[in-house]
């Protein structure tokens, strides 16, 4: 049986790297998706031992009608170190999704890179595709994020440095709101995507954002 | 789709600095406009606590919108 919900206009798929080296980039990216009125739906959102990752990969790309695609952190960084292909792979079942006759109706991507073109070393096969660049920058994330939901249609979403400075607020409240409920620093650091998220939720209903 | 709409109105007594475009922004909670953008972090923290009165919170972010550093007023 299927268990991540119904398929939605509002969820959007989101490919990106788990480490804590993204952590700067994946907190502004999810509060981003929330904030414009979205839902994000992320292969860490639930964890069974029991789960192939790729069923989930799957199922999450069939219920989303948008995607977001961070390709920036392929490039091995040291000497040995191997190429990261998650990304590009969980790209790849994307656009084939897209173009089956069941993901037709699937609408738009957005795919996002450190900086411009060096993806087309790996992966040239996307030259014609166009592409943005956040230069490892979270505010710039923020904005190429809210921008590309515009284009895709959503006019009603405030502007990139409302929800930057909205994100940098909620940050204050999450720390001292998680502090004073007994999160300490490492709880905080460890803390489940689907419970980051649910803050993100909470804070915007309180504040009456959404 | 419900979208964010208005300021966040919650903590009124609280400045932040935020990193803005390479620069660096002074920004009172609830206002939707920066008080003034500084060139570097260190001259917006100063700005930040000339604006703040002694009872306000002065808080200071990181890049990546974490916390640097939290001042509270002296009681």
């Amino acid at each position: 049986m299927s268990r991540g919900g119904k398929k939605s206009p509002t969820n959007v798929f989101i490919n990106c790297p788990f480490d804590d080296d993204y952590i700067p980039l994946l907190r502004p990216l999810l509060f981003t998706v929330v904030c414009a009125g979205y839902d994000p739906r992320i292969a860490s959102e639930r964890f069974d031992s029991g789960e192939a990752r790729i069923s989930k990969i799957v199922e999450l790309i069939s219920k989303s009608s948008l995607s977001i695609h961070d390709l920036s952190r392929i490039k091995a960084q040291e000497k040995d170190e191997v190429f990261r292909l998650n990304m590009p792979f969980e790209l790849g079942l994307d656009m084939g999704y897209r173009l089956s006759k069941r993901g037709a109706a699937k609408r738009c991507c957005l795919i996002l890179e450190k900086e411009p073109y060096t993806y087309q070393q790996a992966l040239s096969d996307l030259s014609g595709s166009d592409i943005k660049s956040h230069n490892n920058d979270p505010e710039n994330l923020v904005l190429e994020v809210r921008n590309w939901f515009v284009q895709t249609g959503d006019k009603n979403i405030p502007s990139g440095t409302q929800i930057w400075s909205f994100f940098n607020e909620f940050m204050a409240d999450f720390y001292q709101d998680r502090q004073r409920e007994g999160f300490r620093e490492k709880d905080l650091e460890m803390m489940p995507v689907a419970e980051f998220i649910n803050f993100i939720r909470r804070w915007l209903h309180e504040r009456s954002c959404r | 789709m419900k979208t964010a709409r208005k300021s966040a109105k919650r903590n009124a007594k609280r400045v932040h600095v935020i990193s803005r475009k390479d620069q660096w922004a002074v920004k009172k909670e609830g206002t939707t406009r920066a008080s003034r953008i500084y060139a570097n972090k260190q001259a917006a923290v100063k700005g930040a606590k000339k604006i703040a009165s002694n009872d306000w919170d002065v808080i200071v972010h990181r890049k990546d919108g974490s916390i640097d550093k939290w001042s509270k007023p002296e009681k």
